[in-house]
């Protein structure tokens, strides 16, 4: 463990062992350029990844603090106990959670007593896989194996059973972690949660079940049965942090540590990275993500891409890559794939739009759309794009196939497809923007587009 | 070219090889190595690269994978019928095939996980491992949790391993409505002419100069740049026309250099050939003949549309003509058009214009059993016993999707059917049995 | 079964020991009730025999009507895995599309199978020994397709996830857990098979040396109804298809019925720019007919005949209901069963020699029947009296002229078919096919009357009249060469008499070298006449040429025109006329045309309503008999509920129904009219009026409706 002293913000991050290693060899000497890039890559990626747990959080200490207290309880004196951590995605509740149960183990009292089982709704999609796991997880699948399986709560039971005369005479506390906990609540009802939240209240084996979850309403999904056995603590990770600290952050997660096997190099990237975030251009990016969005994830995204565009060439971030990669974030991604359309295509994207305007955002089918095409084509008398329908066919085939159009009801099976009704799932705004930054787009379908009428 | 290609921890050559192999990819090329990082880096936990068809997507994932010997699994989620399968591809290329056996029979996706960790606890990734996905929209069909789980695999098995998504559809039409974990969007823009150009005039035909091909390609481009750009179909036509295009040369008239004489030629075969671009009507086998042929010969090996004629018994002629009127007619109509002296239908009330679209716009509307027997019985010239073979032929007009039944195919209440041919068809029926049946549909009064 | 008791209980039924009999043999469901039946052997055996024989031509047919499509399929198959092999640059510009064949097939279904099965048994001999043939109904699913295609190439049980066939597969779980059904298995079986020793399995020896000289077979897969596949799971398989194609030749073979448009329909483009398509058509159902017409019908040594309303009921379903020739030739084969079923005197129905036996075989019971034979009494009456006695009273006597006659009627069938022949070469290619196009038209023709009698047969004349020099040789000259096939005397000498004919024709030329002026007068106005379309321009035509005619002496060209015209006009009169007016023509010719319609275009709503309004029909009890199409209060429930529906408008009150039946019902029961209790509604003729309605609404005349409980609604209309 580092003692936290000159650089506080520095010092946030834990040390890989080679790191160490390379520090006893070499203290003060200076490390080839390509090295020194191959570290920071290593390091900050892994940061960016999520990988590694930072030493201590900023912004989040009550939290951190709550939890810790509510886990302790159970794996020391053996309280049950039942917690949701909720926030929207990316807000660092995992990373919570990690943080407050390795430091929880570090506590040896706490390192030989507490069970863990980590599910996550995403993988145990049903209540049996999710028994299963269980099972796995506290390796009592031998104990199990032979006994013929009964319901579901009698497997609960015995499981904790098991868990009262496991190791020693006291049983030894069990923590349960639901990861994406919402998705729990839509399992056929609800028996492990109902089962888990009995447990944890009556005065059985002490058990903790944490919750973690994305959805602020994750409460309405619980039945009622369920919901009065649920002790009603959540831990909510709103966080409400200012833009100075936003840019705080930006700059701690790309700084590197004083660990850095290279002192000199780590001051100069550090230095780099202080009067990149005092850059106004790149101030400014940074505004708008962090009006879009100020969770970890969606800016460890953006110092991602800024991070590849790191190479021996060019060690350190210019303002030029964050722009770059942000550009790259906020991309426009429908816009593109109308880009690369066939005009054919861009001609029935606009007759749709036309028709939209017209009958106020009807659906159409194809008969429609290429009519309205062909009227286009008389106006103009050039035979250019007159094609067969098979072709035009085609080309609406190709549209619905990129979903820019939506069939508006599923049984199209039994409809003709000239016949089916789509809807556009596109903008106007987009359309126009396509048609600007489409190359060689001829003048007279510009014009058509900009027509009001159709 | 080569130098948006250099990064650290691959080897230069291999490098320089693939550089080679993408024509107009190195950018992106180039981008993706950098987000992959080197070999023993993490990488984001997943990519998701997007762009039309034939925009290099898989080529490039593919010669990157190949080149680099990078520890990959490549699945083609059309394949997988069951996500077993894909679970199986997976661990069969990172672990062998002893591993892809330890899965249960219809595993779940908590067994596949279950799997890979122990797996990978055995034999921990050195470096990156990548699984990469094309006709990702397909994941959207399976169980909802599936994509969302493979976005975050890398937590979830806490292993370096990193999921690459190929797809056609752009990354918004994926997001489930609870949100996930957002991949890294990376765009593969279509080729523009230039680059157009330059892939074409790659596949050179070995018994002509370079320079006369890429001559050759800019013609071509020339003509369908403005209505195709797709790669794959431009590749075709230019197999298609090359032969035409070759000819004055085979028979002496110009030399290679004479650009302009030959695109006289080949002008107008290229004009004849977009206005049917995109529907293959003939093979490219077919085709060479057809240049081969005079010009009235031609007629006799036609494309897929030519034929469109259908040979059809008498009656199920009528049947299908019966089909269309009713499903083209309002109901309210048949009483003017089929009885022999029906009243006074003022012709203002007939004809309701308040239908502001015509029925050829809306399509056909479904329409009972007994009113198709009845416009049949009336339409039919001679009389008619109401056999089994009538209904028979009925049925058998709905296996050749010339009638599309709508309702469920309970007899008892009666069935509802659809009419499933376009005006050309049936007109060209109506002609074989000399009906007019122009003169019976509402929409030409 | 039923049971006396009342009570209710199960009981056990000893099967019985006309239960315990074995089933009956062909034969004998042949002879049961079949009148005669000392003689129904011998028809049996003579039924078969026919039957095989047909069977076996028409096979034959089929193939050499396939052979040409059938073998350039074949030979496209060959081009692709070629081309596939050699590395040029246009094949390699195509390396990666699949080769396809959309096989035009008609909308003939039923036929279909036998082309199919033909088809992948040759490419199986000649081009490739993995041959798979799929069909819509039994892949649903893509899961289910790739399942079908694996096992019928690698003949092996292939298992799909979520359905569990453990326990019929033989081969070890651990095998077949890794046999997914991936077209990945399906390549290194291949791999396999081809690095393999070409002569390692005998049961792929033929194709043996064709796998020497290409070593690559392709894989061929057949679609055989493209309609009925849904899109989303074709697309996919072509798709996944397309990844593995460098590694497995594959080619496909699409059956379509109706056109080819509908690939386009049913594949998007990102599918179709996959495949590379080719056509081919296979010939039309309706020259199909024809040739087996020709090969079958007009055929003197098939003596089973088919009367002209017989004939006309098959063609008529053919070309009205199916072009199915398959059913054709079911129709024909029931016709032939009737026959020889229903008409003792079928046992002279065979060849000569046979049928001259078993003339002095005959019953007396069979000589009766002969006297009664409308023809024959035809025959007796032309006789003088002596004669007349002799043929109704003695028996030897009878058998003598019996088999005269028959001699006659074969005579008479050696004669028939070629005169027709020539015939129809002169006439169907007149304008405006007086005597129809189709020689079965001019067949019908020809069964149904004296020919020559038909106003047609005149002006078909007429025109042949008109013909130029040039057609006319030709034409005569077809007539030979279709005479010259046939062996009786009687053609042999028309053959003569007709060579004749054509060697003065010819001396004609020369002839008219020294004086053309003849020949340059009448340019044959059979040509401008070609164009001429309506009735009234031709008989206008016909007219003034006569006019003409008379006006100017004829020249030896026309004179000998007559000659020849009234030489034809003379065989036509001799050999033409309708098979009635041949004595014994019954014991030939099948006649009930009524029977064969109701087997083969059944009605089967006709006959429930007749059942339903006149009961008396079908169970003959003479209680059940009504005048005027009343129903006699007796009647059957059903049948009285049926009547009553008729006569109200779409929505039936079910009480008001209820009790007008309980009337008609107590009517029945004959209880007196001004009893109290008459027209009451009991327990039990609520309980009957329930079933019949019930019954009613099975049989589709009703059904409940949501808008008035307490009704029902009308399917049928007028009170028919």
């Amino acid at each position: 463990m580092l003692k936290l002293t000159c650089f506080p913000t520095f010092s946030h991050f834990a040390v890989d062992s080679h790191i160490i290693m390379s520090k006893r060899k070499a203290r003060d000497a200076h490390l080839p350029v390509g090295e020194c890039i191959k570290q920071v890559q290593q390091i900050l990626r892994e940061r960016f990844c999520e990988r590694r747990l930072p030493d201590r959080l900023e912004g989040v200490e009550a939290q951190y603090k709550h939890l810790l207290e509510l886990l302790r309880r159970t794996a020391i004196h053996g309280e049950s106990n039942s917690v949701l951590i909720v926030g929207p995605r990316g807000a660092g509740k995992t990373t919570l959670l990690q943080c407050v149960l390795r430091d929880l183990q570090k506590e040896e009292k706490v390192q030989k007593n507490l069970l863990q089982v980590h599910l996550n709704g995403l993988l145990q999609t049903d209540d049996r896989i999710a028994l299963k796991e269980i099972t796995r997880q506290l390796h009592l699948e031998n104990v199990v194996g032979d006994k013929v399986f009964g319901s579901f709560a009698e497997n609960l039971a015995f499981l904790l059973e098991a868990l009262k005369k496991g190791n020693r005479s006291s049983s030894c506390p069990v923590l349960f972690v639901l990861d994406e906990f919402d998705l729990f609540a839509h399992h056929k009802n609800q028996t492990l949660l109902y089962n888990l939240f009995d447990v944890s209240q009556s005065a059985q084996a002490p058990i903790a079940v944490v919750g973690v979850t994305c959805r602020l309403d994750v409460l309405e999904l619980l039945e009622k049965r369920v919901k009065s056995r649920f002790s009603h603590r959540q831990i909510h990770l709103l966080s409400s942090l200012n833009f100075t600290q936003y840019l705080e952050r930006v700059w701690t997660q790309l700084s590197l540590p004083d660990s850095f096997p290279d002192k000199k190099f780590a001051q100069e990237w550090n230095a780099g990275v202080k009067t990149l975030c005092e850059d106004k251009s790149v101030e400014e990016v940074l505004q708008r993500h962090f009006n879009s969005s100020k969770d970890f994830r969606s800016l460890h995204m953006l110092l991602m891409l800024c991070l590849s565009r790191v190479s021996v060439a060019k060690p350190t971030i210019k303002p030029a890559d964050l722009l770059e990669a942000s550009r790259m974030c906020f991309a426009d991604t429908t816009a593109n794939m109308l880009h690369g359309l066939s005009i054919l295509e861009l001609c029935l994207v606009i007759a749709m739009k036309h028709l939209n305007d017209v009958y106020e955002g009807e659906p159409f089918n194809l008969q429609m759309v290429h009519n309205e095409f062909k009227k286009f084509l008389h106006r103009k008398s050039n035979s250019m794009y007159n094609f067969e329908q098979p072709v035009v066919m085609k080309a609406f085939e190709h549209l619905q196939q990129l979903e820019l159009i939506r069939p508006v009801d599923g049984s199209s099976a039994k409809v003709q497809r000239e016949y089916q009704l789509m809807r556009l799932t596109l903008d106007h705004s987009q359309i126009m923007e396509a048609l600007q930054k489409y190359p060689q787009c001829p003048t007279d379908i510009k014009q058509w587009a900009m027509s009001a009428f159709g | 070219m080569t130098a948006l290609l250099q990064h650290p921890g691959y080897d230069e050559e291999r490098l320089k090889g693939v550089a080679e192999k993408l024509p107009c990819r190195e950018v992106q090329a180039g981008m993706l190595l950098s987000l992959m990082g080197q070999p023993h880096q993490y990488s984001y936990p997943s990519i998701f690269i997007y762009g039309h068809r034939a925009s290099g997507k898989s080529h490039v994932m593919h010669v990157l994978m190949k080149e680099l010997e990078l520890s990959h699994a490549t699945v083609s989620c059309v394949e997988c019928v069951s996500i077993a399968l894909l679970f199986e591809q997976v661990l069969l290329s990172f672990f062998g095939c002893d591993a892809a056996s330890l899965l249960p029979r219809s595993p779940s996706l908590s067994d596949f996980v279950r799997v890979y960790r122990q797996q990978c606890s055995q034999s921990p990734a050195k470096q990156t491992r990548y699984i990469v996905m094309e006709k990702a929209e397909l994941l959207r069909d399976t169980d909802a949790s599936l994509l969302s789980a493979l976005l975050r695999l890398q937590e979830l098995v806490e292993d370096n391993v990193t999921v690459i998504l190929l797809s056609e559809i752009a990354w918004d039409k994926f997001r489930p409505n609870t949100g996930c974990f957002e991949p890294l969007l990376l765009h593969f823009p279509d080729y523009s002419k230039s680059e157009l150009q330059q892939i074409l005039s790659q596949n050179v035909h070995p018994s002509y100069s370079a320079g006369f091909y890429s001559a050759y390609i800019n013609i071509l481009l020339g003509v369908f740049y403005s209505v195709c750009r797709d790669l794959r179909e431009l590749r075709h036509l230019a197999a298609l026309n090359f032969s035409k295009f070759c000819e004055p040369l085979a028979e002496g008239k110009v030399k290679e250099t004479d650009t302009h004489k030959l695109w006289k030629h080949i002008e107008p075969h290229l004009k004849k050939a977009m206005q049917t671009v995109y529907l293959r009507e003939v093979s490219s086998l077919q085709w060479e003949q057809m240049q081969q042929m005079e010009e009235e010969e031609a007629g006799a090996l036609r494309g897929l549309s030519a034929h469109t004629h259908v040979e059809l018994p008498y009656y199920s002629k009528f049947l299908l003509i019966a089909a269309y009127l009713a499903s083209y007619n309002p109901a309210r109509t048949d009483k003017r058009f089929f009885l022999k002296h029906h009243g006074k239908i003022r012709k203002t009330n007939f004809l309701k214009k308040n239908e502001k679209t015509s029925n050829h716009l809306l399509g056909p509307k479904p329409f009972p059993l007994d009113r198709l027997l009845a416009i049949f019985y009336s339409v039919v010239d001679s009389r008619v016993a109401p056999t089994a073979s009538i209904f028979s032929q009925i049925s058998s007009l709905v296996t050749l999707q010339l009638l599309a039944q709508v309702s469920h195919d309970d007899q008892l209440d009666a069935p509802k059917y659809k009419c499933a041919v376009s005006l050309d068809f049936i007109c060209a029926i109506a002609r074989t049995v000399n009906f007019d049946i122009v003169k019976y549909l509402y929409d030409f009064l | 079964m039923a049971t006396s008791s009342v009570s209710k209980g199960c009981f056990v039924f000893k099967p019985s020991a006309k239960k315990k009999k074995k089933t009956l043999s062909l034969e004998s469901y042949f002879v049961q009730g079949c009148e005669d039946a000392e003689s129904s052997e011998i028809r049996f055996r003579l039924c078969q025999e026919l039957w095989d024989e047909i069977k076996t031509d028409t096979e034959v047919l089929q193939d050499e009507l396939n052979r040409t499509i059938l073998d350039s399929l074949l030979d496209f198959t060959r081009k692709c895995s070629s081309t596939r092999q050699n590395s040029d640059w246009t094949s390699q510009m195509r390396a990666s599309e699949i080769p396809t064949a959309a096989l035009m097939l008609g909308v003939n279904v039923p036929d279909h199978d036998m082309t199919f099965q033909s088809l992948s048994d040759m490419l199986k001999q000649s081009v490739s020994p993995h041959v798979a043939s799929v069909q819509a109904k039994e892949c649903g699913a893509l899961k289910h397709l790739m399942k079908k295609v694996l096992e019928r190439l690698m003949d092996t049980v292939v298992v799909v996830d979520d359905e569990d066939e453990e326990e019929n597969v033989e081969t070890s779980p651990r095998v077949h857990r890794s046999m997914h059904c991936s077209l990945g298995i399906l390549c290194d079986w291949y791999t396999a098979r081809t690095k393999k020793s070409p002569t390692g399995t005998p049961g792929k020896k033929r194709s043996s040396q064709v796998r020497d000289e290409q070593q690559q077979p392709p894989v061929v897969i057949i679609f055989k109804d493209l309609e009925a596949f849904n899109p989303r799971v074709l697309q996919d398989f072509i798709l996944i298809c397309s990844q593995y194609i460098d590694r497995l030749p594959l080619t496909f073979i699409f059956g379509i019925a109706t056109s080819p448009s509908t690939i386009q329909h049913m594949l998007p483009h990102s599918v179709s720019s996959l495949l590379c398509i080719e056509l081919f058509q296979s010939l039309s159902c309706t020259q199909h007919l024809a040739t087996v017409i020709d090969k079958l019908i007009l055929a003197s040594r098939i003596h089973f005949k088919l009367n002209g309303k017989v004939m006309q009921v098959l063609i008529g379903v053919f070309l009205y209901h199916d072009f199915s020739v398959r059913n054709f030739i079911k129709g024909l084969q029931l016709a032939l069963l009737e026959h020889f079923h229903s008409q003792p005197l079928s046992v002279l129905c065979c060849k000569k020699k046979q049928a001259l036996f078993n003339v002095t075989q005959l019953s007396k019971p069979n000589l009766d029947r002969i006297r009664q034979l409308p023809s024959f009494k035809r025959y007796v009456e032309k006789q003088e009296a002596q004669e007349q006695v002799n043929l109704m009273t003695d028996d030897s006597h009878l058998k003598e002229v019996c088999q005269q006659l028959i001699k006659d009627l074969h005579k008479y069938h050696k004669n028939y078919y070629p005169i027709l022949r020539c015939l129809h070469t002169l006439t169907s290619s007149l304008p405006r096919y007086p005597l129809g196009k189709q020689i079965r038209e001019l067949y019908l023709i020809c069964l149904a009357k004296n020919v020559w009698e038909n106003e047609d047969y005149q002006s078909a004349m007429k025109l042949v009249k008109m013909l130029a020099k040039g057609e006319m040789v030709s034409l005569l000259q077809k007539c030979v060469e279709i005479l010259q096939l046939s062996k009786s005397k009687k053609m042999k000498n028309a053959l003569v008499q007709l060579e004749e004919l054509l060697a003065k024709f010819k001396q004609l030329d020369t002839a008219t070298e020294m004086t053309p002026t003849v020949e340059a007068s009448i340019p044959s106005p059979i040509k401008n006449l070609q164009k001429k379309t309506d009735l009234f321009q031709l008989q206008k035509t016909l007219l003034e040429m006569n006019e003409s005619r008379r006006a100017k002496r004829l020249s030896p060209f026309e004179n000998l025109r007559n000659e020849a015209l009234e030489f034809i006009d003379n065989l036509v009169k001799s050999h033409l006329s309708p098979p009635e007016s041949q004595p014994l023509y019954e014991v030939c010719y099948y006649s009930s045309s009524a029977t064969v319609r109701r087997h083969l275009n059944a009605t089967p709503r006709t006959s429930i309503q007749a059942a339903l309004s006149n009961p008396y029909y079908y169970l003959q009890n003479d209680s059940l008999k009504s005048e005027d199409g009343t129903v006699s209060n007796t009647a059957p429930d059903i049948c009285i509920a049926y009547k009553l529906h008729l006569e109200c408008g779409r929505l039936i009150n079910l009480y008001d129904w209820l009790e007008a039946y309980s009337t008609v019902v107590s009517a029945a029961e004959g209880n007196d009219q001004d009893s109290e209790n008459f027209g009451k509604v009991d327990e039990v003729k609520h309980a009957r009026f329930i079933r019949a309605v019930s019954a009613l609404e099975f049989l589709g005349f009703i059904k409940s409706t949501k808008q008035k409980t307490d009704h029902v609604a009308r399917l049928t209309w007028g009170g028919c």
